[in-house]
């Protein structure tokens, strides 16, 4: 008993593996806490991904569901929805799964200019760092949960992909690639003109106020990445499976994540898969509002009994996987 | 024929237990994003906990190493008694409004002077883990420093039942700290701010704009006295303390390295374990105050350190399917 050891080597940095110690730099190249040893860093900029796995569902939806669950002054434009899964293989934020939602839809920022861009009205991830990375400057939507997905089989002809939060089940789907083509795809797909958008909402620690924001990610290349869209597709990587060729899949609402009692699929119409490379930039802010809080406005933020807990506080104990 | 299911369930509109998004709500009742879905809602507020388990490992720190981890400006070390005990902690939160989680943190004793003299005691937190995602992101709102990782909180065995321990930390496959022994239950002097209604605690919170053209610091406080709403005289750890017991150093197995992902165990020099507290308590956490703020603006030209589509050790570690 008593037996007790420290390693405080650090050799990775000697070798140039590393960016230097946060305490070690100047405040501008600290761009998320902790100060101390950030849970994203400046080593992530820029942020690229090479030979990441897209593998997109084409679904129909309710037109007046979407518009139920999107924010002003954000205007949706069809019943067509991206509802994809990706395997990331190299990242500046290192290895790892992903879920979303894109909706194609339009922002009139109040200058006369109307952006056009897929809207991300739920996203999913595997680690702790591409989640606060998308979700603090850019207003990503993002949670963690338990993915898989993955193409086996001879030719890879089969694919599979589940995904579960706190014990539900928020969806799975699988089947068998025919390539054969979709009936429709997503407004957005291919486009320069169509960006990405987010609603990012920054709460003061003291809840005094919320800042909500419209972020928009350009599809171009930023400069001095060459022209054409950031999503850099490998056309000899795609494979399609329509509607009918999707043996099984199974979508719910949970207590925990609304999508599925939300947005339920109308309609399945396919499955389109790619190999990409990729590159986010900094994102464009184009509209905001600041909504204020007073003390008389504190009551409907205090939802819960002090004390007292509930079915959303009652789930199997979280065990981050990544350790 | 395959088999497609959908089962749109709205538990809001089945039970009270479950808010409604904040979509059909109020603006003024959001506080994160997404509005359709948020990682986190209303019905965590008001923040309380119930029957937590606390060990707090007190390890020595020189001031050196202590002065580098608390950011000045804004802050001070606290140099008065028993200034060089730090608190290195776990938790097992079993009732919180955010769910069961389990928690890793160090605490440090600091002074903050505001420009019209009123000096803020409080412990700082330059390091915090947690397995759940809602808890980090709630956290991080008010400024505490929280990545995720894997942890293991263990007490258990003997005549009473928790007469042996076992904590263990690890991220992205590397171990970062692991501790074992038996409680002895020999006195333990503990950090000077343990009990002290007068100290609260501070974090740092790093808000960057969506182009990544600043960042704002803030230095948040959160006092250890409740405001009177909460109805909840002295201190807001509330200690239960017929289930306290201690272990003294020579109690204590240790192990602590620094990775590649995650520097503490390089930058906490720590010269010795003097014991092990360890606790049941309630805990209520209010919103906190904002003491001090400063920005730090990047050029256009501003790059970070990485470099585009070239992945390096700490882009490099196992995949995970997330928890």
């Amino acid at each position: 008993m008593g037996l007790q050891a420290n390693e405080y080597s650090y050799p990775w940095l000697a070798e140039g593996e590393v960016p230097p110690l946060p305490r070690d730099r100047d405040r501008i190249h600290i761009i998320s806490q902790g100060v101390a040893d950030p849970v994203f860093d400046y080593d992530i900029i820029p942020l690229t991904y090479t030979e990441s796995r897209w593998m997109a569902y084409v679904v129909r939806a309710d037109i007046s569901s979407m518009k139920a669950v999107v924010p002003e002054p954000i205007e949706v434009q069809d019943d067509v929805i991206e509802f994809w899964y990706v395997i990331h293989r190299n990242t500046m934020l290192g290895p790892y799964m992903e879920m979303g939602v894109t909706f194609s839809a339009t922002v009139d920022s109040g200058d006369g200019q109307i952006y056009k861009a897929g809207y991300y009205p739920y996203m999913y991830l595997s680690n702790d760092s591409p989640i606060f990375a998308g979700k603090e400057p850019f207003g990503f939507p993002k949670k963690a949960a338990y993915i898989a997905g993955f193409e086996h089989g001879t030719n890879n002809n089969y694919f599979n992909h589940l995904m579960e939060r706190r014990g539900y089940i928020l969806h799975t789907a699988n089947g068998r690639y025919s390539d054969k083509p979709l009936s429709t795809r997503p407004t957005f797909y291919g486009k320069t003109d169509w960006g990405r958008m987010n609603y990012r909402i920054t709460t003061r620690p003291d809840v005094s106020n919320s800042i909500h924001e419209v972020t928009y990610l350009p599809s171009d290349l930023p400069p001095g990445f060459g022209t054409g869209h950031r999503f850099q597709l490998n056309p000899e990587s795609i494979r399609t499976a329509t509607g009918g060729d999707i043996r099984s899949w199974y979508m719910s609402g949970t207590p925990f994540d609304f999508m599925g009692g939300q947005i339920p699929a109308t309609e399945v119409v396919g499955l389109i898969s790619f190999t990409f490379n990729l590159i986010i930039p900094p994102a464009l802010t184009i509209w905001s509002k600041t909504v204020e809080r007073g003390d008389d406005d504190l009551g409907q933020i205090l939802y819960s009994t002090p004390f007292k807990y509930t079915m959303r506080h009652r789930f199997l104990l979280p065990q981050y996987s990544q350790g | 024929m395959p088999s497609h299911l959908n089962v749109p369930t709205k538990y809001w509109e089945l039970t009270k237990e479950v808010p409604p998004p904040p979509i059909e709500r109020d603006i003024k009742s959001w506080i994160i994003a997404n509005p359709s879905d948020p990682l986190w809602d209303i019905d965590v507020l008001p923040l309380t906990y119930t029957d937590s388990r606390w060990s707090a490992f007190v390890v020595r720190v020189d001031e050196g190493t202590r002065q580098r981890l608390c950011p000045n400006p804004p802050l001070e070390v606290w140099d008065g008694e028993n200034a060089d005990l730090v608190e290195f902690w776990y938790v097992d939160h079993k009732n919180t409004m955010l769910g069961p989680y389990l928690e890793f943190g160090v605490t440090i004793s600091a002074t903050y002077k505001d420009p019209r003299g009123n000096v803020y005691k409080a412990g700082y937190y330059p390091y915090m883990y947690l397995t759940g995602d809602a808890p980090v992101d709630a956290g991080r709102v008010l400024g505490f420093p929280k990545k995720m990782s894997y942890i293991r909180c263990t007490v258990h065995g003997g005549e009473k039942g928790t007469d042996f321990f076992g904590f263990a930390m690890s991220r992205n496959g590397y171990l970062m700290h692991s501790a074992t022994g038996q409680f002895d239950d020999k006195q333990v002097t503990p950090p000077h701010f343990y009990g002290k209604v007068d100290w609260g605690k501070f974090n740092m919170k790093v808000i960057t704009r969506p182009d990544v053209s600043s960042s704002e610091w803030q230095l948040t406080y959160l006092p250890s006295e409740l405001p009177a709403i909460f109805n909840v005289k002295g201190h807001r750890f509330q200690i239960k303390p017929e289930h306290t017991r201690t272990a003294s150093g020579d109690a204590i197995n240790w192990f602590m390295q620094a990775t590649p992902f995650d520097n503490m165990g390089a930058e906490l020099k720590v010269q010795e374990v003097t014991g092990l507290i360890s606790f049941v308590f309630d805990l209520i956490i209010p919103p906190a105050n904002v003491l001090w703020t400063e920005t730090y603006e990047r050029p256009a030209s501003y790059r970070g350190y990485a470099t585009p589509y070239k992945y390096g050790l700490r882009q490099q570690f196992p995949i995970s399917q997330g928890s």
